[in-house]
């Protein structure tokens, strides 16, 4: 198992979020969470990430415990930074920094983490942003600014940097929703071709068609809790859960 | 007659400018400090801070020379500035120093949190300190957003630095006044005008500059 996620929970003040999250994944799986506005999915995301702290539960990456609330409060950055490198993360709004070249983004953090580890091998970096740029399509606008590519553009380079760490997991928080629809496919077409590599990934997503057809498993959730949970072709076709056929028949 | 007042308005004319220099080497960083301070979640630090921002952009810069300058001498019966015309330097740059920094750290402030929150967390996502964040990341963004009223600020610097004379530092005014007694001659103060269009004009350039070089990116 390359992820476990047991009885995570997450709560706002007095809003519970994430009331009780367990699921797990192999190596190479792709996961789609599907579920309605407010159902704590992008919360799910940003706790994997360390970007918000559980209030209870553990997460484990090869066997590895990243997360439990023992550990937590005595964690140091530098541990929280090392831990957050097993996961990726791409935003729905890109977050690109518009400094930099496309080529400079994805190869921003692995040249900052070199410096610090002079153990770590540069030589090939510049190399293996080129080959991630070129894997997205991309290798004609290496030294274009953010402000100079389209929104679908944008959210490939996204990707490329985040797979410039080679982290352990993907994860994508609704990848295509800040973009026009013409543009969602490109982006949808890369993440597929992540997929079709075994790349382990989970996804955040409203493209159900997209969701059934690329991942193995699909989780719907509702209200902070996990409504069911299955081979994604089950879930998304012929959902046994009447709260999940009544979610999907608004994508029919 | 056009040679000495050109020479005495240029005497001035450099107390200006040192005014000018030291107040903006003090206050640019000192301004970020502030910043921070009444930026951080910890109500010790930031309630005061933005009390102190407050008295200091409430109050006229001239009111504040003049006790900076007056008030250790009568209340600790000990004039803390030396004596002549360095210590009555260091009381006004001391002066423009406290008042200029609160104006910058606000312009800091601004800068600061109009950088929306996912470029921290894209930094945070990829593995970085909250160092690398801050100086690989945020800071050109921040400075090319604060660099149009940055300049305005600065700009008003080069003209306030002419309140200074109210302790008798002696600026290029103070110097082009003194012909209007010593020889009945008005001209010399539309001369030091002179002097402070110049000056703004090259600022204005030297910004222009500045603003132009970081025009390759644009920020959301
Ligand atoms: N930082 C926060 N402070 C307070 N409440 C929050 C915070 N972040 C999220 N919430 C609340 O948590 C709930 C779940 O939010 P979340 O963003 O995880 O939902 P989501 O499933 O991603 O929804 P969407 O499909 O709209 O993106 C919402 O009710 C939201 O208002
Ligand atoms: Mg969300």
């Amino acid at each position: 198992m390359i992820l476990e996620v047991k009885n995570l929970k997450k709560s706002f003040g007095n809003t519970e979020v994430l009331k009780d999250i367990s699921f797990s994944m192999e190596k190479g799986d792709v996961l789609s969470i599907i579920g309605s506005s407010g159902s704590g999915k992008t919360t799910l995301l940003r706790c994997l990430n360390f970007l918000e702290t559980p209030d209870e539960g553990v997460i484990k990456v090869n066997e590895e415990t990243l997360f439990d609330p023992a550990l937590s409060s005595s964690m140091s950055e530098k541990e929280i930074r090392n831990k957050r490198l097993h996961f990726g993360l791409v935003f729905q709004s890109f977050n690109l920094f518009p400094q930099y070249t496309a080529l400079e983004n994805v190869c921003l953090a692995p040249s900052l983490l070199a410096k610090e580890n002079p153990s770590m091998d540069v030589s090939g970096l510049s190399d293996l942003a080129m080959g991630l740029l070129e894997q997205m399509g991309l290798s004609a606008k290496a030294d274009n600014y953010p402000h100079e590519l389209s929104g679908g553009q944008q959210q490939r380079v996204a990707i490329a940097r985040a797979l410039a760490l080679n982290p352990d997991i993907l994860c994508f928080d609704e990848p295509t929703s800040a973009l026009d629809p013409e543009l969602t496919g490109e982006v949808l077409r890369v993440i597929r071709e992540l997929a079709d590599k075994n790349t382990t990934m989970i996804i955040v997503t409203h493209e159900m068609s997209f969701a059934r057809d690329v991942s193995d498993r699909a989780i719907f959730m509702d209200g902070g809790v996990i409504v069911e949970e299955g081979p994604s072709k089950q879930v998304i076709d012929d959902p046994k859960m009447e709260r999940t056929k009544q979610f999907l028949s608004y994508y029919k | 007659m056009f040679l000495s007042v050109t020479l005495a308005l240029l005497t001035g004319f450099l107390n200006t400018l040192k005014l000018f220099v030291l107040t903006l080497v003090f206050s640019l960083p000192l301004g970020l400090l502030i910043s921070f301070g009444s930026m951080k979640n910890l109500r010790i630090l930031k309630y005061p801070v933005k009390f102190f921002i407050w008295i200091i952009r409430g109050t006229p810069l001239m009111l504040q020379l003049l006790v900076i300058y007056y008030g250790p001498g009568i209340i600790l019966k000990h004039n803390i500035w030396g004596s002549g015309d360095s210590g009555r330097f260091t009381a006004a740059l001391v002066a423009f120093v406290i008042n200029y920094s609160c104006y910058f750290s606000e312009i800091y402030r601004g800068g600061i949190q109009s950088i929306p929150v996912g470029q921290y967390e894209a930094g945070q996502v990829l593995g970085l300190t909250k160092r690398q964040i801050f100086f690989k990341i945020i800071l050109l963004q921040v400075i090319k957003r604060i660099i149009p009223p940055m300049s305005n600020e600065i700009i008003t610097l080069t003209k306030d630095t002419s309140l200074a004379r109210i302790i008798a530092v002696y600026e290029v005014i103070w110097e082009g006044q003194s012909f209007i007694k010593s020889a009945g001659i008005i001209w010399p103060l539309f001369y030091t005008g002179a002097f402070y269009l110049i000056f703004s004009g090259l600022l204005t350039l030297l910004f222009g500059y500045a603003e132009k070089k970081l025009g390759y990116f644009q920020t959301k």
